[in-house]
């Protein structure tokens, strides 16, 4: 299976600012989240493989293809949702999405029925009719949302589609999106600083910091690759139990509950070590589980040390 | 096979079909421009005053044709009050001149909505992500322009020069003034394609409508003023080149074959200004609609 994109020793800066630094990455069809912080290269990223600005550096491939020249002609395959502001002041949600279908080709009766229909399913039907400008936030992301789907595009490159939302409204565009990713066929690319909606909506990752790729593959492996870190429960005198698995080697975490802990234990660290520790502490083990990171603890192990960890499809 | 819904019983349905070229992107942009000026209260209060104009002289022809066949007795008195009605070329080419100053009013207040909120509004991302180049955006948004100037000029000037040959001898009118059609034709094209190129340049630097009727009223009302003084000063003609508007009307005038004399050694100097200032619109347009504006 051809590989959703390619970029080999990419970069880009903007005037002396370098915004991506020899971005080398393979990636698969599929949901991608790209998480890094504000100013990490995420919006350059997209803007790349829309191609609305060349690399400095390196090559670039979109759906097999690599992109000579400056052809738009791939962009009947990709719906792009800015994270800023793409109103059209005096146009109504229909028109303005109709418009964004004939601009991708389609012709005028398909793009009017196609806008209605993707209105309708993004719950904008009551309001198709109203001036874009009267819309509410909420209703904006959805309206860029409508005319980056008229054309049923292949792939979806989403730059903060939850931003400005209220908690209601992310949950809903989140639904969507999850939907969306779940066609066969389609893949999509989120951009965000929002874990949370990474982890609901994505299989894979793209993490990026200071224009660098520190992470990328399937989010379940990134987790579990350096996966040293354990809830344990007991009975008994916590502070003997801490001294001894510190005495071992091991990190102990305090926890907001009594009788439970975090620990990060050493390389080499075997389960029955846990319970070498108990019986010199003279406590009961009561649990024992291998703790798994979630997005945001994978995200900062990785912004800290600056790894790459590259699941298997990716190579 | 009946699919699913997706959530609260909607469902996405995927959709299929041959796509157009890009080059079919330029009239539904072209369009959109023009439908969202003919929005606006103030652009139908200019387009009245530039009918007024226009009734004024269908009214006129249709009364001079009657005088004609009804009472010819008094066709040359009537001929002698309404002289600048004889459906020659003058009369068309003065026709469009004066169209031409409410279009440029038109056109100053027009630029925030044709082209200004693109750049303020984030109208620059939606258009330049989808499957258009640059090329296209920026033929749409002169197209636009170009349609609204002959509107306003053109296609009435059309309509009563049709008028005034349907209501003469018909057949030897249409022969015997075939130059006036060109030069109709002609007047248009030489209005719209300078006039859109200086108002999409200035439109997407200066983007506010404030800022741009200054611009374009230094353009048009203050480059004049001093080509006027200078001329007085210097006592040479060539000065008033620097009226970019009367160099328009004067190869407005060329093309119906209906140059005054006097006017006739600066129709070169004419064609260097308006193409110089046609060169430098699209100099100062190009770096405005580079994608990477769209991500700055």
């Amino acid at each position: 299976m051809d590989p959703l994109f390619e970029l080999i020793d990419v970069a880009y800066s903007y005037g002396r600012h370098p915004a991506l630094r020899d971005v080398s990455l393979t990636v698969r069809c599929g949901a991608i989240g790209l998480v890094g912080q504000n100013g990490a290269g995420k919006s350059t990223l997209i803007h790349l493989l829309l191609g609305l600005i060349r690399p400095t550096a390196g090559s670039l491939k979109v759906f097999a293809s690599e992109r000579r020249g400056w052809p738009t002609g791939f962009r009947q395959r990709v719906g792009f949702m800015p994270e800023r502001e793409s109103l059209l002041p005096g146009l109504k949600g229909i028109e303005y999405v109709a418009l964004a279908g004939q601009l991708c080709g389609m012709p005028r009766r398909d793009a009017l029925r196609r806008a209605h229909e993707t209105l309708s399913y993004l719950e904008l039907e009551e309001a198709r009719y109203r001036a874009v400008e009267q819309y509410s936030v909420g209703m904006r992301q959805r309206l860029k949302l409508a005319a980056a789907l008229v054309h049923d595009p292949d792939l979806l490159l989403l730059d903060e589609p939850t931003s400005g939302l209220d908690p209601d409204g992310r949950a809903a565009m989140l639904d969507v999106l999850a939907v969306l990713a779940a066609r066969p066929g389609k893949s999509l690319v989120l951009s965000t600083h929002l874990l949370g909606d990474v982890e609901r909506i994505c299989e894979e990752a793209i993490v990026l910091d200071a224009g660098r790729v520190v992470g990328v593959g399937p989010i379940r492996e990134m987790r579990t690759v350096s996966a040293g870190t354990y809830r344990v429960r007991w009975r008994g005198d916590g502070n003997r139990l801490a001294d001894r698995l510190l005495a071992l080697g091991a990190e102990v975490r305090d926890s907001e509950r009594s009788g439970e802990a975090q620990v990060v234990v050493p390389e080499g660290w075997q389960h029955r070590d846990f319970f070498k520790a108990a019986r010199e502490g003279q406590v009961v083990l009561t649990g024992l589980k291998r703790e798994e990171e979630d997005l945001e603890a994978v995200y900062q192990r990785l912004i800290g040390a600056g790894t790459i960890s590259r699941g298997d499809n990716h190579d | 096979m009946i699919e699913k819904p997706d959530t609260d019983g909607r469902r996405y349905r995927g959709w299929s079909s041959r796509l157009r070229p890009a080059w079919f992107s330029i009239w539904p942009i072209a369009w959109t421009g023009l439908n969202l000026v003919l929005r606006r209260k103030l652009f139908w209060l200019l387009l009245g005053i530039t009918l007024i104009n226009f009734l004024f002289l269908f009214a006129t022809i249709y009364l001079k044709a009657q005088i004609r066949v009804e009472n010819p007795a008094v066709m040359r008195f009537v001929d002698s009050v309404l002289e600048s009605v004889s459906g020659t070329g003058e009369t068309y080419r003065d026709f469009m001149a004066a169209q031409g100053t409410v279009t440029m009013l038109m056109l100053a207040f027009a630029g925030e909505v044709l082209v200004g909120n693109d750049y303020r509004c984030g109208g620059l991302t939606f258009y330049l992500s989808r499957r258009i180049g640059r090329r296209h955006y920026l033929l749409g948004k002169l197209l636009s322009i170009g349609l609204l100037v002959q509107l306003t000029t053109a296609l009435p000037a059309l309509v009563l020069y049709l008028e005034y040959g349907l209501l003469t001898d018909s057949a030897v009118y249409f022969r015997e003034n075939t130059r006036i059609l060109l030069g109709i034709l002609g007047y248009g094209l030489v209005m719209a394609v300078p006039l859109s190129l200086v108002l999409f340049a200035l439109a997407a630097w200066l983007q506010r409508t404030v800022p741009l009727v200054m611009g374009w009223a230094c353009l048009f009302v203050l480059m004049p003023a001093i080509g006027a003084i200078l001329r007085k000063v210097y006592d040479d003609r060539h000065w008033h080149l620097l009226s970019f508007w009367r160099d328009i009307r004067l190869l407005g005038s060329w093309c119906f074959g209906a140059i005054p004399d006097r006017d006739e050694p600066l129709i070169i100097g004419a064609v260097t200004v308006v193409a110089a200032v046609c060169a430098v619109a699209v100099l100062a347009a190009i770096p405005q609609v580079q994608a990477v504006k769209v991500v700055r």
